[in-house]
């Protein structure tokens, strides 16, 4: 027990220590840290320039689990968080989704992804914001988590997406079975890859009470799994938790998202967005429908039908040059 | 700059107009002329330029609130560099946390609270102690905006513990520093609200312009950590013609003006240890006025002696009496009399005659300096001036000077060669200026140090790396807070200096491997009494088992430094083999448990400050048994700690009165 114990303190050491030297290797020429953090002002005007220069328009809708018994907060589905932020040279989403188990340790388990995404929103102000690594967002963001006062623990996917408005280039990176799709002519161009380590267990940034460690998945923000492509004018981004992913099929998707392409009415994608969450919802709810996570199931010879009722969130974006 | 004017007897009596003291900015003068001007609607002659200037409307600039854009410098921080929660960086932009009051992360805290830092084994003596203003500055942060202004208000918005700002500096384009605000006595008297704040005292008249502030905080009326949410300065801009016409004015002043009006700094130190002694001084009324601390001797001579050795030199009473002046004191006692000056009177001094020149640069006079306090004056030339006075120097302290360059890393490396092969004590805290080079010097020349002090010195590349201090033999203090530094020098070091007793390496970098250096530290540094270890990476139970074997330790700080590592029997054993531990900071070691709170109660007999803020499952049973076990306890901090119910608050307020502890949590408000 003694030495799984320390086992565990020193992997977890070693995740920490790679973030480190993640973070510290990007920090280049930051000299010290406070004037390093000169934020960029928010009075951000991209278009001023002659070449195109990409932005998101981006909506948002979801729907918490048990919408009775959660009470609505700003960027919260029930467990899920989502955050959406833009500066002159970027324009940043991302969605997490907080893992539910935790709640029979007496843990909120939508505090750590809600944190995560708020400060991965923060962060993005900051100076040393390097829009061609999203992976950084989320490292920084969860050695953040160790620097707080209150304890956050618990752990959670997450899905980061940044528009680099100087290249017209989208790099993610993606934790777990949250995930993104890009869809360009009526086809899936780009799709996340989904990371589990077995059926229904997805990779997951993690933070356990202390004497839980050996229990505990833990993959340190390293571990993500990045993608970079460039966009053209018109192309339609989702990024979603499993709530979506899980229960709408993919031609289904497909079919709804290859609407709003090249659509720039924000009214228009937020209605948009609206029905495939409720299309998430409803389907979650079905118990005969074959959803995906049901095939999914049955792959891993688990028998199983229906919709799987999560958390939805969905953050639906097109890009306007 | 102006402490030098004073240096040059010849120019004493012109520093002292009233009409100086009253605008203490060179730029005063001049950019009210220009406002006069062109209310008059007189453009011509003054400037040289004919009368077709832009209408008055834009002549006079806009009106403008700014918050801050960027953090140039700062003395502590409660986060470390590298994070966005607890640290300087948030005073940046708009309020995010404003009227709210708490505990936020997104604010800027300083390191300490209070007075329990001054009563912690670890504490430090000031050098030169006179030197300091009625209200020291412990913390100050140093910020700029985007653009010059005159300032009309500083707004403070303090979401936590506000009232702990007591000065408010701004740096103008004649690279001076003018205080705009300073707290007095009665405003600190005033309990502090125990609600958020836009703090906006009215500041100072003044016409000059500054885009710089600095914000002096002075915590020991704090109940616990103070917050800054943001900083706004308001003021009116002044368009691009007036501003090329100042720069152009200022050049010439300061090619005429060589000396600066001499309150400039004056004025803070305002009429306590300062400036009236000198001023008495000069009206030659003397009292002598020694202050009250271990000048009990000179009372004596004074009281009892002196009219005694007045009436032994008088030839008849009344009539021969006024003829004895100060001056005819034997030496040794007018030195002794001078030993208690500040610096700054201590230089004005040496205006009154030649004698007290002769006097006042005795170099007894100077064997302690600390221009921690005039750090807005401290230059190359001061300490120019210093060497030539200095020639028994002993203890040196420069914290916070050479901020804009004023200091050159050549001077002070200078400096260092001619006087520095006898120092003993030396603090460079927060000095800008200095390099890899400097540091090299102090370890080449300074060979007797017993105290060496490099807070918040933090460059990358370390500025400290392998060979440059290894030299050091001596020393007893080692307090590198927030500085980085090549883990092999500091196991080199650990091991030459056999004797320290005091050791402060929070903040350290992610490079230091935190359970080698205990492993060193039980090894070669038996004698250590204080280790201070925040916000420390890499230390695991067994660091801990191995700073078990430092029998004398009366202080260790671990907050945030075992995070995620559980403590194993590393705690019980530190608690048995250190019965003379006084202060234990765990905050935040989220491994601690129930066990190890228990452990405490038993063996911490001796406690008199322990911080267990943001532990999980401390239940109030726990407390209880601390409280109870624990007698010579002072501070105990259970904020943050999640089992501490709201229902509980009333019991620990009843537990605080009841076993006179200072109890702190997070209550919300």
């Amino acid at each position: 027990m003694h030495s799984s114990l320390s086992w565990t303190s020193r992997a977890i050491s070693r995740a920490l220590r790679s973030s480190f030297s993640t973070l510290l290797e990007t920090a280049t020429g930051g000299g010290s840290g406070a004037a390093a953090k000169g934020a960029t002002k928010s009075g951000a005007t991209p278009g001023s320039s002659g070449a195109p220069r990409p932005r998101f328009v981006s909506v948002v809708c979801g729907f918490a689990k048990d919408n009775l018994r959660h009470k609505y907060k700003p960027g919260k589905y029930g467990e899920d968080s989502w955050f959406k932020a833009s500066t002159a040279s970027a324009d940043v989403m991302g969605v997490a989704d907080g893992v539910g188990g935790w709640r029979s340790y007496g843990i909120d388990p939508g505090e750590f992804s809600s944190f995560l995404m708020r400060t991965c929103e923060r962060l993005v102000q900051c100076s040393h914001f390097n829009p061609q690594r999203p992976v950084n967002l989320l490292a920084y963001s969860y050695c953040e988590l160790m620097e707080q006062k209150k304890p956050i623990l618990g752990s959670s996917t997450a899905c980061v997406l940044i528009l680099n408005r100087e290249t017209s280039t989208v790099h993610t990176a993606n934790i777990g079975d949250s995930g993104f799709v890009v869809v360009r002519e009526g086809q899936v161009v780009h799709k996340s890859e989904e990371q589990q380590h077995y059926f229904n267990t997805p990779f997951q940034l993690s933070l356990p009470p202390p004497g839980h460690g050996p229990n505990v998945l833990s993959d340190s923000p390293e571990s993500a799994d990045t993608m970079s492509f460039p966009v053209r004018d018109g192309d339609v981004i989702l990024i979603a938790t499993d709530g979506v992913f899980d229960n709408v099929p993919e031609d289904l998707m497909l079919q709804v998202l290859s609407e709003v392409e090249g659509e720039r009415d924000p009214v228009k994608l937020q209605m948009t967005a609206n029905s495939l969450a409720l299309m998430a919802r409803t389907l979650s709810l079905n118990s005969e429908f074959l959803s995906p996570f049901a095939l999914s199931a049955r792959r891993n010879n688990i028998q199983a039908r229906g919709g799987k009722p999560d958390d939805i969130t969905v953050v639906l974006a097109t890009v306007a040059m | 700059m102006s402490l030098l004017a004073y240096g040059e007897p010849a120019e004493s009596s012109e520093t002292d107009s009233p009409a100086a003291e009253a605008e203490p900015d060179v730029l005063v003068d001049f950019t009210a002329m220009l406002q006069r001007q062109r209310q008059n609607g007189d453009y011509g002659g003054w400037f040289g330029c004919d009368s077709k200037m832009q209408t008055t409307q834009s002549d006079q600039g806009y009106y403008l609130e700014q918050y801050v854009l960027g953090v140039l410098d700062f003395s502590s921080q409660y986060g470390i560099d590298y994070s966005i929660s607890y640290t300087a960086a948030n005073v940046i932009g708009r309020p995010t946390k404003f009227p709210a009051y708490g505990d936020y992360p997104e604010t800027f805290p300083m390191r300490t609270y209070g007075d329990w830092w001054q009563r912690a084994p670890s504490a430090t003596r000031e050098i030169q102690p006179q030197n300091l203003p009625k209200l020291e500055t412990h913390d100050y942060v140093v910020v700029y905006f985007e653009e010059f202004v005159v300032p009309t208000e500083v707004a403070i918005f303090e979401t936590f513990n506000p009232g702990a700002v007591v000065r408010i500096w701004a740096y103008g384009l004649t690279k001076n520093w003018t205080c705009l605000w300073e707290a007095t006595e009665s405003d600190l008297s005033r309990p502090p609200p125990l609600d958020s704040r836009r703090f906006a005292p009215s500041l100072k008249k003044t016409t000059m312009l500054t885009k710089t502030l600095r914000i002096d905080f002075n915590h020991s009326r704090l109940n616990y950590y103070t917050e800054i949410d943001a900083i706004m300065l308001c003021g009116r801009t002044v368009t691009k013609t007036q501003n090329l016409l100042a720069k152009q004015q200022i050049t010439q002043h300061s090619r005429t003006l060589v000396s600066p009006p001499p309150d400039a700094i004056g004025s803070t130190s305002g009429d306590g240890s300062g400036g009236s002694i000198s001023h008495k001084l000069r009206t030659l009324k003397f009292q002598p006025n020694c202050g009250e601390d271990g000048a009990t001797k000179l009372h004596e001579f004074i009281n009892n002696d002196l009219s005694q050795f007045l009436a032994d030199n008088c030839v008849d009473g009344e009539a021969a009496a006024p003829q004895i002046c100060l001056t005819d004191l034997p030496f040794e006692i007018l030195l002794r009399i001078l030993s208690y000056l500040d610096l700054k009177s201590l230089f004005r001094v040496g205006h009154v005659s030649r004698t007290f020149y002769d006097i006042s640069r005795h170099p007894l006079l100077y064997a302690e300096i600390s221009l921690k306090p005039y750090w807005d004056v401290a230059s190359s030339e001061l300490l120019c001036t210093l060497a030539r006075r200095a020639t028994m120097l002993r203890k040196l302290d420069l914290s916070w000077c050479g901020g804009f360059g004023n200091v050159s890393p050549t001077e002070f490396k200078k400096f260092l060669t001619q006087r520095g092969d006898n120092l003993t004590h030396l603090r460079l805290n927060s000095c800008k200026f200095l390099n890899a080079s400097c540091i090299e010097n102090v370890g080449i020349v300074c060979d007797n140090l017993i105290e060496l002090s490099l807070r918040n010195c933090a460059t990358e590349p370390p500025l400290l790396n392998f060979s440059c201090l290894a030299n050091l033999k001596n020393l007893e203090r080692l307090d590198l807070f927030q500085t980085y530094f090549e883990t092999e020098l500091l196991l080199s070091m650990l091991e030459g200096n056999r004797k320290l007793k005091h050791l402060n390496l929070a903040f350290c970098g992610v490079s230091v491997n935190m359970d080698n250096v205990a492993a060193h530290l039980a090894t070669y540094n038996t004698q250590l009494i204080s280790l201070d270890l925040w916000k420390a990476h890499f230390l695991s139970s067994r660091g801990l088992q191995s700073l078990a074997r430092l029998h004398q330790l009366e202080e260790l700080d671990l907050g945030w430094c075992m995070r995620e590592a559980s403590l194993g029997d590393g705690l019980f054993q530190l608690l048995s083999n250190c019965p003379k531990l006084k202060k234990l900071f765990l905050s935040a070691v989220r491994g601690t448990t129930e066990r190890d709170l228990m452990h405490i109660a038993a063996l911490g007999k001796n406690l008199e400050q322990l911080d267990l803020m943001g532990i999980l499952n401390i239940t109030h049973e726990r407390v209880y048994d601390i409280l109870v076990n624990c007698p010579k306890l002072q501070l105990l901090d259970l904020s943050f700690c999640d089992n501490i119910m709201d229902r509980d608050f009333d019991l620990l307020a009843e537990w605080s009165r009841q076993f006179k502890v200072d109890i702190k949590s997070s209550r919300r408000h």
